[in-house]
């Protein structure tokens, strides 16, 4: 039924011409399409509109802000947004110092932010604990909780400082879609060298990291987040 | 009361505001003066330390690292100086305690990395550091002293010197 497509045998040693111009159509494509990576556009979208959570721990944050006031103008880098809910947010900039009571709650807030996420360590307190390193409240660098791309030193950084990571970050997330990989190490997860076994907040902790454990050693669903015998209204499972 | 007069100062204030100039600085390309006390990054001169390790004790961090040798003159000769930049909070406790004003506050405040060990100063990191301040700044310490133009590598300094 119907008649066969006609296939024409194109030689592929000579270059096809166009008709018209008899030049290179592959010449002629150039001058009317901008030809260029997808991950080039996803990067530059991505790296000029980094959205911070509205996060601050500590004096850092007194920087933070005044990063984002007219002075110093956060908003030429397209990161002025900060954003009240991780939710929206692409951008974590840790101000301050992290207590061993706030790291569950500062991992938490990591994992709710949406993918692709960037953290800033701001400050010496949240790069390694700063003067507190040594001290029994105080977590000896945030990187321990959560993957860490740019440290930015001081005490506090000057706004030009947190401007200078901000760029960074910028070159960062460049380098990172064309390599197509993060180059920021991941947190191990094992915090048996500074805290005793049974302390509530490394229990709380180590069930932030995979695999994700509920407080009673079940397995969660791994996207829904809930429990095996859980019958709430997104869980796709009955009892 | 003439009426419009409320109105009439709030425009001079609008009109004020619009004549003058934005307050932003634009950072990357201009950069904003900077306090003489501001706490910036710490500045090691190899040329001026005798090794007394004044500093590493006024240090409320220990961030600081000095190791000495002895010569036969009795002055010290500088083996390792280490600043931890990492730990360091920058109170400048150090630069104040120095007798020699070998380290002083006043270098870069943009140096951000991706790998916090990298932070870590050696004392050719740090030799590096202030050859790299003394060329941006016409060869005068932050402390406005006139500093000798050396031309000893910094490998061949840690032997002489």
């Amino acid at each position: 039924m119907g008649t066969a497509p006609v296939v024409i045998e194109q030689d592929p040693t000579i270059p096809l011409l166009s008709s018209e111009t008899g030049t290179d159509v592959e010449d002629e494509l150039r001058n009317q399409l901008m030809v260029t990576n997808v991950q080039k556009v996803f990067s530059w979208a991505r790296r000029s509109s980094l959205w911070p959570a509205m996060f601050g721990l500590a004096c850092c944050a007194i920087e933070m802000i005044a990063t984002a006031n007219a002075r110093y103008d956060l908003a030429r880098f397209g990161a002025e947004v900060f954003r009240a809910s991780p939710r929206q947010a692409d951008l974590m900039i840790v101000a301050g110092t992290v207590t061993w009571k706030m790291a569950p709650p500062v991992r938490r807030i990591y994992l709710q932010m949406s993918e692709p996420k960037w953290v800033i360590s701001m400050g010496s307190c949240s790069n390694i604990g700063g003067p507190f390193a040594h001290g029994y409240s105080t977590l000896p660098g945030v990187n321990n909780v959560i993957p860490v791309d740019v440290y930015v030193p001081g005490c506090p950084p000057r706004p030009e400082s947190l401007l200078a990571g901000l760029m960074l970050l910028q070159e960062v997330i460049e380098e990172e879609h064309q390599n197509g990989v993060k180059q920021r190490p991941e947190p191990s997860g094992d915090f048996s060298a500074m805290l005793p076994e049974s302390d509530p907040i490394r229990r709380e902790l180590e069930s932030l990291f995979p695999p994700y454990l509920s407080v009673d050693g079940a397995p969660r669903d791994r996207r829904t987040g809930a429990l095996p015998h859980d019958q709430n209204f997104f869980s796709t499972r009955s009892v | 009361m003439v009426f419009g007069a409320g109105l009439a100062k709030g425009l001079l204030t609008v009109i004020k505001h619009v004549a003058r100039e934005p307050i932003t600085v634009q950072f990357p390309e201009e950069e904003r003066e900077i306090p003489p006390r501001a706490r910036t990054n710490l500045v090691w001169f190899v040329e001026r330390c005798t090794g007394c390790s004044t500093c590493a004790q006024a240090c409320p961090d220990g961030c600081i690292l000095v190791e000495t040798d002895p010569r036969e003159d009795g002055s010290f000769l500088v083996q390792r100086y280490e600043i931890d930049f990492r730990l360091c909070m920058y109170c400048g406790l150090c630069a104040e305690a120095c007798p020699y004003e070998a380290i002083q506050v006043g270098g870069s405040y943009t140096n951000v990395v991706t790998n916090p060990n990298d932070l870590y100063k050696d004392k050719e990191a740090l030799i590096g550091l202030a050859n790299e301040y003394l060329d941006g700044h016409d060869w005068i310490y932050p402390n406005g002293q006139p500093a000798v133009r050396q031309e000893v590598h910094p490998a061949e300094q840690r032997q002489h010197h």
